[in-house]
């Protein structure tokens, strides 16, 4: 089976609010990991939501973009109601 | 209110077309909510009766209008989320749904000078027995707006559970009820 490839990890400094870093210290106290550790996975977690957030805010975009300046009868072609000019069509 | 949590959710033709041009708070908040939990899913049937009228649109259009259809096209092709296929067992499903009901239960549709032929309102109807065949069979809720429709589908298989062995019953929600 193949084996899972660790991430590549790079040093970096940061500032971080006091509040913030103590909350991490403590988690990484109570689950005897490493204060690295904790932080990467809350900024893992944090840009999974930031990815998130984009990819719906982008749906949501698309879909104005999708649907506008149609009139009513054109909606109604685009929801499949396939409306001809009286008369015009095989009745 | 359908709590988002509720799904996933089935979303007809008209249904997504209500969530995606309603300009309410409440149904573009609910939207954002539900594509937090869900992918957004429609019937291959939906994506085909979309295209077909951007298709339409654009032959009918002059050549200056075009350019707009196209970017409206592009948009809609590019947030397609889970589109659920037609297979063997929603063809079965969905040839039962149209032999109990051959007929489409409404009338064509009008509006000031333009109107519904019967053949595209069969046509359509045949496409919401697909759609509502796609539903059961995933087992998930079908989300619509047009209840007349899909009202009289959701009866037949209740009547005559025999044709659908192991499926059913067809939950249905009206899209106006989701925010």
């Amino acid at each position: 089976m193949p084996r899972k490839q660790a991430a590549l990890k790079r040093r970096t400094t940061l500032t971080l609010p006091s509040d913030s870093l103590l909350q991490a210290q403590k988690i990484a106290h109570s689950r005897q990991v490493n204060l690295s550790t904790v932080i990467s996975e809350v900024v893992a977690a944090g840009l999974r939501l930031e990815s998130a957030r984009h990819r719906r805010n982008q749906i949501l975009e698309n879909y104005r973009t999708a649907f506008t300046g149609f009139s009513g009868d054109e909606l109604a072609i685009l929801d499949g109601v396939i409306l001809e000019p009286v008369g015009a069509g095989r009745r | 209110m359908v709590d988002p949590a509720a799904g996933p959710f089935l979303f007809d033709t008209s249904a997504e077309g209500w969530l995606a041009r309603n300009a309410s708070a409440d149904v573009v908040r609910w939207l954002y909510a539900y594509l937090g939990l869900h992918q957004f899913s429609v019937s291959a049937v939906t994506v085909t009766e979309r295209i077909r009228g951007y298709g339409m649109l654009w032959r009918r259009s002059d050549p200056g209008a075009r350019g707009r259809i196209e970017v409206a096209r592009i948009a809609y092709l590019s947030q397609l989320g889970n589109v659920l296929p037609v297979d063997s067992a929603v063809a079965v499903v969905a040839g039962e749904i149209i032999a109990l009901i051959p007929e489409a239960p409404t009338p064509p549709r009008r509006s000031h000078r333009l109107a519904e032929s019967r053949q595209e309102r069969l046509a359509r109807w045949r496409f919401d027995g697909l759609i509502a065949a796609t539903a059961l069979v995933a087992g998930i809720p079908l989300v619509h707006n047009n209840a007349s429709d899909f009202e009289a589908i959701r009866s037949a298989i209740e009547r005559s559970p025999e044709r659908f062995p192991g499926l059913g019953p067809l939950e249905l929600i009206r899209c106006s009820l989701l925010a």
